[in-house]
């Protein structure tokens, strides 16, 4: 069928960049309008093949001149439905850059076409052989697809009529993806592009947590995954669930056992204390402990003073990264503060005292309403002491802990201190790194000790006063 | 096959000038070609007589700060393809794409890992890619260009000169890029300290590929502010690099 285009047909073409000088025509781009949308529509309403032109087409068009231009394909079939839109919507790109002569760049209304002199010297000289292609192409590849026509326009007052309806349809499916959690998919992504000098550190991308660095989110992942599954973003599959609460998986678990070399071989995604995600050192957040208060505060690299704690982000990023997993630090994306699963396993924001003022207003819409006030910035408080007085003055839910706290201490003191077993892990090569340890109760300390030998006639451990 | 030309040097040696004039014999011919000013410190524009508003560096600032901003499945490779092809420069006779300026704090490593993949498709297009670098060559030790045919190392006859000549040769090797042949050009050379040049590079073992003489319409031109792009045929350094450009097979 491909013999009966004027043009070749073959990813080859893909990177084909057509220049200024050879092309024929521009359409839509940064200095024009246009866009490109996918609408799932009834079998009836689709006539198959069918090509529809609104405007002038390349024969009417100027040489070097630009135009507006925007392409709807309808598409219908039994498994079609509104969520594989943007799917098909994203092979009009690829499609497009297969046909020789044709630059496709960008998506939605930021679609940036060129067409080559050359192809319309071969005998492009209507949009009609393109969109057959591309329609060809949709449903040889995308075989759920068993009806599509295409309408392309280049009348610039159609678009702009148009323009409202593709807009609103991009936001319904925003809206839709922010939607998407965990528990939605079967597969996470990891990256390893970290790794080179954080080795065994285990970046895993959800729905609800997205890579230390900010920069990669799921829906990232997964594009680069199915372009190169062997490249520093690929598939984890998700396993079985352990534990929804604080997000451990047996995929996530196994995955952090290879890319650890066995280092650790329990992560949960959204736990700060036991089994945390490890940090890297491109993490844009470093959280941190703080017995003092129960509490949990958050400093980001833009923050040059030191937190309450006494430590400025680099010393607490120092300590936090290079890839280790360490209860009482967690490095993080700013975009983890938007999850609804932000630290759950620990009591999500109910369990945050503290953060700068600029990080605090970054995220203020994602912060509940009713903690807002209560959380403490650099403006407030300044070292433990003051930010003690302040939780207490707002009445921080962190509050209720102590009381309960103090309850269960005068109830310990009679009991065998059996559960005094702490839980906090010392990564023998960073003896500093250990955070100070919770007061009582929650959490603890585990003490990992790797080839040793230890022999011991009697040991006393006390309560330091 | 596109042929990727990369050149460096100590500030000062006149290397985007060889840049400009090496340039100025490639579009003479019918090739296509991408030059690159991957110095932070932006000359070339200014030595080819065209203006640059916008950088690389510009649009990985932009993905950067509206990362958060951009819908959750949105491409951004596609996205970002996109702003790199507004920021390149179409003259008639070459295309112009400026790096610009260097990273700001976080973690780059994403965007950088999209910009290869980005650079690598784009290259391709072109006949020759030619590329003026800092002698700190950190857009080697990123990857962002790969697979270097020929690196040319400006010096002038300055020991110091040569000293960073040698350095740079031996930087390349520890970076493990792939650059295929490492030559020497020295640059602003008089009748008066050309034996001694060559007796320098003889004893850092450095080889030198050309030997391009002081031209003093360089040095007019410089100090008025014009582009060196349309220096006249009969120019002594144009002349020259003319020759170097022939070995090189360009």
């Amino acid at each position: 069928m491909a013999e009966d285009f004027p043009f070749e047909i073959s990813p080859m073409f893909e990177g084909e960049r057509i220049r200024k000088n050879d092309m024929y025509v521009e359409l839509s781009g940064p200095k024009s309008i246009g866009f490109e949308l996918v609408k799932a529509a009834e079998m009836d309403d689709v006539v198959d093949g069918k090509f529809n032109m609104i405007g002038p087409d390349i024969q009417d068009m100027e040489e070097g001149g630009r135009y507006p231009f925007a392409m709807i394909y309808k598409i219908a079939g039994e498994l079609v439905e509104e969520d594989l839109e943007s799917i098909v919507e994203r092979r009009n790109h690829d499609f497009q850059n297969y046909i020789q002569g044709l630059m496709h760049l960008n998506q939605r209304y930021d679609v940036w076409v060129r067409l080559s002199k050359e192809a319309v010297e071969k005998g492009v000289t209507s949009f009609e052989s393109i969109a057959q292609a591309i329609m060809m192409l949709f449903k040889n590849e995308l075989p759920f697809i068993e009806k599509v026509e295409a309408t392309y326009i280049t009348d610039k007052d159609e678009i702009e009529k148009l323009m409202d309806e593709a807009k609103a349809k991009y936001k319904a499916r925003d809206d839709r993806t922010r939607n998407l959690h965990d528990e939605d998919v079967d597969t996470f992504y990891g990256c390893t592009l970290c790794q080179s000098f954080a080795p065994s550190n285990v970046c895993v991308i959800t729905p609800d947590r997205i890579s230390l660095c900010g920069a990669i989110n799921w829906f990232d992942g997964r594009a680069a995954a199915k372009v190169d599954p062997e490249g520093p973003q690929f598939a984890i599959p998700k396993g079985d669930v352990i534990d929804e609460e604080s997000g451990e998986y047996t995929g996530v678990n196994e995955t952090a056992k290879s890319l650890s070399s066995g280092e650790y071989d329990r992560i949960k995604l959204h736990s700060f204390l036991d089994h945390p995600h490890t940090s890297c050192g491109c993490f844009e957040v470093v959280g941190f402990y703080i017995p003092e208060v129960d509490g949990i505060g958050w400093v980001d690299r833009d923050f040059t003073g030191a937190a309450p704690n006494g430590l400025p982000f680099s010393t607490m990023a120092g300590q936090t990264g290079g890839g280790k997993q360490i209860s009482g630090f967690l490095g993080i994306g700013i975009n983890y503060f938007r999850s609804p699963k932000f630290i759950q396993a620990d009591g999500g924001w109910e369990r945050v005292v503290w953060m700068p003022k600029h990080l605090k207003d970054r995220v203020s819409d994602d912060i509940p309403d009713d903690i807002a006030d209560k959380i403490a910035t650099e403006e407030d408080v300044s070292d433990l002491e003051t930010l003690r007085n302040f939780l207490e003055e707002k009445n921080h839910p962190i509050v209720n802990r102590w009381e309960k706290e103090e309850e269960e201490e005068a109830t310990e003191e009679e009991e065998t201190p059996q559960q005094a077993a702490p839980a906090m892990q010392m990564p023998a090569s960073m003896p500093m790194n250990m955070p100070a340890m919770p007061t009582s109760g929650s959490g603890g300390v585990k003490i990992i000790l790797k080839n040793a030998k230890v022999s011991v006639d009697k040991v006393i451990i006390k309560k330091n006063e | 096959m596109t042929k990727i030309i990369a050149i460096t040097g100590k500030g000062g040696t006149g290397k985007t000038a060889i840049t400009t004039l090496l340039l100025r014999h490639l579009t003479k011919s019918d090739k296509v070609v991408l030059a690159i000013d991957a110095d932070p410190d932006t000359n070339l524009p200014e030595t080819l007589g065209c203006e640059a508003d916008r950088t690389i560096g510009d649009i990985k600032e932009y993905m950067m700060n509206e990362r958060d901003n951009m819908p959750p499945d949105i491409n951004k490779e596609s996205i970002f393809e996109s702003r790199i092809y507004e920021t390149l420069n179409e003259l008639p006779d070459y295309d112009l794409l400026v790096m610009g300026r260097p990273e700001g704090s976080g973690c780059y490593c994403y965007v950088n890992n999209l910009l290869r993949g980005i650079m690598d498709r784009l290259t391709e297009n072109y006949d020759v890619v030619i590329m003026d670098m800092e002698a700190g060559l950190e857009h080697f030790s990123r990857k962002t260009i790969r697979n270097i045919d020929d690196l040319l190392v400006v010096t002038d006859g300055s020991r110091r000169g040569m000293g960073t000549a040698e350095r740079i040769s031996e930087l390349v090797h520890e970076l493990e890029t792939d650059v295929r042949n490492i030559h020497v050009v020295a640059n602003k050379v008089t009748e008066d300290n050309k034996e001694q040049i060559q007796k320098t590079a003889n004893e850092l073992g450095l080889k030198l590929i050309g030997l391009v003489p002081t031209d003093e319409s360089i040095a007019e031109r410089d100090l008025a502010g014009e582009a060196l792009y349309d220096l006249p045929e009969d120019s002594k350094a144009v002349i020259e690099v003319e020759r170097i450009a022939v070995k090189l097979g360009l």
